[in-house]
This record gives C-alpha cells, structure tokens and sequence, in this order.
C-alpha cells in the first residue's frame, strides 16, 4: 500500500523550490511505475478480460459478453461451494494460528534451558516451502501408509484408518490443520517481539496491587500485543485467503469440490481449463470482496487499537 | 491477486525471454526440447550428446517438465507464443492442439524417413491426428493391465480374475479390513483409465449419448458399488493418485489394482516374485484397456523445425529409443529394440502384448482434454462419497461430451 500524501503544490512557484517539492515524487517513481507495470496493468487487464468469454485454445472464438461471466457465476453452484469454504478456510486458520501462536510466544517468553534453540526450531514450519509441506502431510495422512493413523489406531483413537483427505467433511479441516501448523510460528515471532516491548515495571506494579496472573495477561499482556495482534492479524487473513498452492497439492480441490476455494477455483479454471474469461471474473469477484473485508477490518480493528 | 500477479510475472518473463531468443540465435540452431521423466537415473544428456556428435551445428535443451502441471505449462507457452520447438505430447491432447493450430504436420517427413520400417505396425495409425494428418511420432507405449499379488491369491485358493464377476468376488474374499483391501482403486487425478476397463468394456463411450445409456450407468454404480457397499477399496480412494496406489499396493494394503508396465521394476523391487500381472477382467461382453501413448511433436511456431524433426527422430531409432525407455520404463516402439528386449521381466512384457487387441485410446474430440485433466476425477470423487448418484454423475460427464 503506498499511498502519496498530497502536499502544497500551488504556494511555490519558483524553479528552486518547485525542484525540492517534487524530490519525493522522483524519487517514488520508480517503485510507482514498477507496480503500476506488475500489478496495476495486468489487473485492469484482468477486469478487461472477464467481460470476454476467453478460451485460450480458442483465441479465434473469443467475443464480448459484458457482464455475463459474472451472471453465470452467481448461477453457478461450485461458485457458492467455493465461497463458503473461503470463509471457513479463513475464518478458522487465521484464529488457530493466531491462537497457537500466542500460547507459542508466551512459552517461549518465560525463562528455561535451551530456550534459545527452541525458538529456532520453533521457525522451521514456517521456512519450509509450502509444496514440501503439503506433500509432507498428504503423506502423514495418508490412510494405507501414514503415520497420523498409525499412532491414533495404536492409541485406540479409532477404530479403522480415516481417509482424512479423501472424506469430503473433514478433507477441508485437515488441510486447515496443515496450514495451522504451517502458519502459527509467523504469529509466534510476532507476538514474542511484541511481548519483549511491555515494560517489566507493569507486571511488577500489578503484582503488588494484588492482580492475579490472568487479569495481568488480560490488562497488561493483551493491551501490549494488540497492535501486533492486529496488523499480523491482517497481513494472515490476506496471506491465507489467497494461497492455494498447499490445498492443490494436497487434494487439487477434490474430493469433488469439497477443498475449493475461490483462488483456487479460478486457477483451475483459468490455468487447467484455460477458460480465462471465466477464471478472472471469478478472481476480480473475490478481490472485490477481499477489498471490502480488508477495508471493513481496517476501519475497525485500527481504530480500536489506536485508542 | 496472487494468481495475476504471478500472471503478470510470467508474462514479462516470457517477454524478455523472447526477445533474448530472437537476438540470440543468429548461427548455431538451438532446438529447445520438453520432456517428463520420473525416474531419477535420466540417460537424456547423453542422449543430447550422442545426438549433438553426429550432427555438429544443432544444440539440443532439453528440459524436464513436472508431469503433474506439464500441459498447463505447455498450453499456456504456446499461446505466450514461448513454446520450445519439439516436444513429447500424449494423443489426449491432440485435438486441443490441433484447434490450436499448434503442430507441424510430419506426414513427409516420417515417409521419408529411414526408421519409418523399424516402428512396431499400427503405432503410426493409432496415432493420427483427428483431421487425418500425421503430426504425432510415436516414441514409447504402454498398455494398461492388472497388477496382483501371487501370494495372496495362493493363500486364498483364487486364480487371477478372468471376468468382472471374478474380479468383483476375488476382491471381497481378499479384503481383510483395514488391513488389506482387494483393490486399489485411483480416485484421483489420472484415474479415469482404470475406470475406463469396467465402463468403457461395457457401453460406455465418451460420445454424445455415450455414457447415459442404462448399460454405462449401471456399469458405474458397479464401480462405485466396489467403494461404498462391497468395500473391497481402501477409504482413502477419492485422493488417491499414482503414488499413492503404487505405495499402498507395494505395503500389502491392495491385492489388486490396475497399472502399466511402467511401475513394474519398482513393484518387483519390493515384491520380488509375489507380484504377477493378467490382462483387464472381460466386463459384459466386452473388454477394454487403456492404450497409453507418448509421442513426439514439432510445433509449427517453431524457427527450426528441420532441425528439431532430427532430434525427435533420433530419439525414436532403435537403441536410443530404448535408452529413452529405460528411463520410463516403457516399451520401446522399434521392431529392432523390441526383438531383445531386457528392460522388464518376461511376465509384464507378456500382459502387455496380451493386451494389445483390446487396448483403445480415448477419441479425439476438444471434450477428451477436460475430461483427462479435471471433470472425470471431480465428477468421480463425489460418486464414490455419495455427493451424487452414478446417474447424475454420467450425465454431468455427458453434458461435456454435448458441448
């Protein structure tokens, strides 16, 4: 997000002057004119292109339909499918992560032996390249020769193995949980820098007014880490929503639709079926929504924590 | 955004790349080459070098694409006008390049060429172009069969199943929940060809109309039926892909399951002797088995197709097309090669060639493509978790064939 604050143009006329004014400008310049190349253009080209029914092995039948990629979305029931697993992907992992994160960072912030090496090792999930991880799990869940079953049957979890992947009603909950783990020491870090910036005499001062350890977390700890818990919150919610590439390798959206969501929905289309007119209206409708989330979000949560 | 920007990305990629092709290839022909092998041991650089000895002034690039995402990254250089000039294609994707007005006719070519002689007979047929024309140059084969295990088919008195009934009653009495299942079925993507050796034997055809008719949805629900009321499939099925059917087979999870010649040196390895293979079981009246082809293009964008013909020719010639094979672990396409051939043990070579009458390949129609890469596998995944019945199934199959 950059966003250039206007200044006062007009009260200078000279030469001189106006060459100081406009110093800022040249100097955002480039990075202005490189998003603008790499971002801004091909998503107003993305906007062009849904209003065209484009099938690429068929450049020569390709004509205008103004809005009707965007009529046959809203009839379209794998549409529907795919946004409500958007919300819960989101609305569950972001949560989790944030969650796993917090307790993560509040052990990591007392004192014990080789705490240090723990806190490195604690990165490793997030330093992986997703394709490993998803290949990874897609193997530890497997049901013939995982290991996740193997444990829960020798456990006496259950009975026989669960095809965790290959179950449409827990296939979405099991690729989440491998995002989780992916995502949660993102948050970890984040939260333990916030809490290394809460000045100790607080804890001290509560403690001696008789504050038990909880109403410390909630009035002192919480208050600390809520501008971090805020703005990781965000960068995670817009992170999480458009990565596709750990569902594609685990499952590539399936069992039948029951792993869609709407980024990977228009990857399918657009890349696999090649129907870009179709898989870019439905791109340019999640981003409109996305936006407005974001918009919502910020307008809120910001202003709370500025106050 | 992160699908446009990536989009975009490859775009200016591309671009640069296009204009550094195009200032940079003044004097030595560089053919660029795309290829899919999985097997680590890949004999290709020196099959480049061989090639480059004896034609000094071609370079060859050779690139190994991931198969999982090769025709997404074809199709898309193709039309980003960034293709290489010859590459190895399958005949699914024949008609969607042909519309394309992809390929480079290669009729005279292969007629005057000295190998033509030495191509096993019918490959060159089989492999025509949906208008009629010859663009595809064979270069390995493999037909699909069913892999099981001797063992357990000893213990259980069973002899390898002859007919749908057979396969159907060896699977039950083989299953031993959770342990073993009698079939290892691939729900997921690339799973349509076994499928195809219950349906396609027995009515169904991917034509208009083709796979509705009572005889096609029934032979469906039989499938489907093995899943979820026979239970002679492990649970994890619908996700299954080719390593995970392999893995579980090569574990003892399956007894039975339907594969090439390709995965055979891998089995044996694990299984030694207690791994045998028959042909597809006989379904109805018919029977039906998958032609797996790979062949050889030149893409008509291309400045160099003289030169890229060479190299794919070479590569079909007798001892390099068997070099190639060993790679793949497929069967090589010369008369020559195949007269000694060492690569795989007597008994899969066998079902193989047992295999040959029957085996089809999927007809060439725009539909094949999407039918290959997406819908059958999502059409298929919410069957097997009774999302939709057998009949809804085939019908959304169908409204694809319509189009």
């Amino acid at each position: 997000m950059s966003i250039v604050t206007p200044t006062r143009a007009a009260e200078s006329p000279g030469p001189f002057w106006r060459r100081a004014h406009l110093t800022p400008y040249w100097l955002l310049a480039p990075a202005v004119v490189v998003t603008a190349v790499i971002v801004f253009l091909p998503m107003a080209q993305a906007v062009i292109t849904s209003f065209y029914d484009l099938i690429l092995f068929r450049p020569n039948a390709s004509r205008f339909v103004g809005f009707g990629n965007y009529i046959k979305l809203f009839s379209d029931p794998v549409f529907w499918t795919a946004l409500w697993n958007t919300v819960i992907w989101i609305g569950l992992t972001v949560p989790l992560q944030m969650g796993l994160g917090l307790v993560t960072a509040i052990l990591l912030n007392r004192e014990f032996p080789w705490r240090s090496v723990a806190r490195a090792l604690i990165i490793i999930p997030w330093a992986l390249p997703s394709v490993v991880i998803a290949l990874m799990w897609r193997w530890i869940y497997d049901p013939n020769t995982g290991v996740l079953n193997d444990l829960l049957i020798y456990l006496s979890v259950v009975q026989g193995a669960v095809p965790w992947l290959a179950d449409p009603h827990l296939a979405l909950y099991a690729v989440i949980a491998t995002l989780t783990w992916q995502g949660f020491p993102f948050f970890a870090v984040m939260i333990l820098a916030g809490l290394q910036g809460i000045p100790k005499s607080q804890y001290e001062a509560a403690s001696l007014d008789g504050a038990s350890s909880w109403r410390q977390f909630l009035h002192i700890t919480l208050p600390g880490i809520m501008p971090v818990l805020a703005t990781a919150g965000l960068l995670r919610v817009i992170w999480v929503a458009n990565s596709m590439d750990v569902i594609f390798v685990m499952t590539g959206g399936g069992p039948g639709y029951s792993t869609h969501t709407l980024p990977l929905y228009a990857f399918i289309k657009a890349r696999q079926n090649l129907d870009f007119g179709y898989g870019t209206a439905i791109a340019v409708t999640f981003t409109i929504l996305l936006g407005s989330f974001v918009a919502v979000y910020l307008a809120r949560t910001m202003r709370e924590v500025e106050k | 955004m992160g699908l446009l920007k990536k989009f975009a990305a490859g775009l200016a990629v591309a671009a640069t790349f296009a204009a550094a092709m195009a200032t940079g290839s003044a004097n030595a022909e560089t053919v660029r080459f795309w290829y899919h092998f999985d097997n680590p041991a890949n004999p290709m650089s020196e099959l480049v070098a061989k090639f480059e000895k004896a034609n000094p002034g071609i370079k060859v690039e050779a690139e190994n694409v991931p198969w999982n995402s090769y025709y997404d990254n074809l199709y898309t250089a193709l039309i980003g006008g960034n293709a290489p000039d010859a590459a190895m294609v399958k005949l699914f994707a024949q008609p969607r390049l042909v519309e394309m007005g992809a390929l480079e006719p290669l009729g005279d070519r292969i007629n005057a060429w000295p190998g033509k002689a030495d191509l096993l007979d019918n490959l060159l047929e089989l492999n025509k172009g949906p208008d009629g024309t010859q663009y595809y140059l064979p270069v390995q084969y493999v037909v699909l069969y069913l892999y099981y295990r001797t063992d357990m088919f000893a213990a259980a008195g069973l002899k390898p199943p002859a007919t749908c009934e057979d396969f159907r009653d060896a699977a039950i009495k083989l299953t031993k929940a959770p342990d073993v299942y009698g079939f290892g079925l691939r729900g997921g993507k690339g799973g349509w060809d076994q499928w195809g050796a219950f349906v396609f034997s027995q009515g169904g055809a991917l034509k208009p109309g083709g796979l509705t008719n009572p005889q096609a949805v029934a032979a469906n629900q039989w499938v489907i039926d093995l899943f979820r009321k026979d239970k002679v499939i492990p649970p994890s099925a619908p996700n299954d892909g080719f390593q995970e059917i392999i893995g579980a087979f090569k574990a003892g999870k399956t007894a039975m399951t339907i594969h090439h010649i390709g995965s055979s040196k891998d089995l044996v390895a694990a299984l030694g002797d207690k791994v045998s293979a028959v042909p597809v079981p006989k379904c109805g009246d018919g029977r039906w088995t998958s032609y797996g082809d790979e062949s050889l293009a030149v893409f008509s964008a291309s400045p160099h197709k003289d030169a890229a013909w060479k190299w794919i020719s070479f590569l079909a010639e007798g001892q390099n097309n068997v070099a190639f094979n060993s790679a793949t672990g497929q069967m090589t396409v010369t008369k020559s090669g195949a007269k000694d051939w060492k690569l795989h043990e007597r008994r899969f070579v066998d079902a193989t060639v047992e295999s040959l009458p029957f085996a089809h390949v999927l007809p060439q129609n725009a539909a094949t493509s999407e039918f290959v890469n997406t819908a059958w596998q999502t059409a298929m995944q919410r069957a097997l978790t009774g999302q939709i019945s057998s009949q809804q199934m085939m019908e959304e199959l169908n409204a694809l064939v319509a189009q």
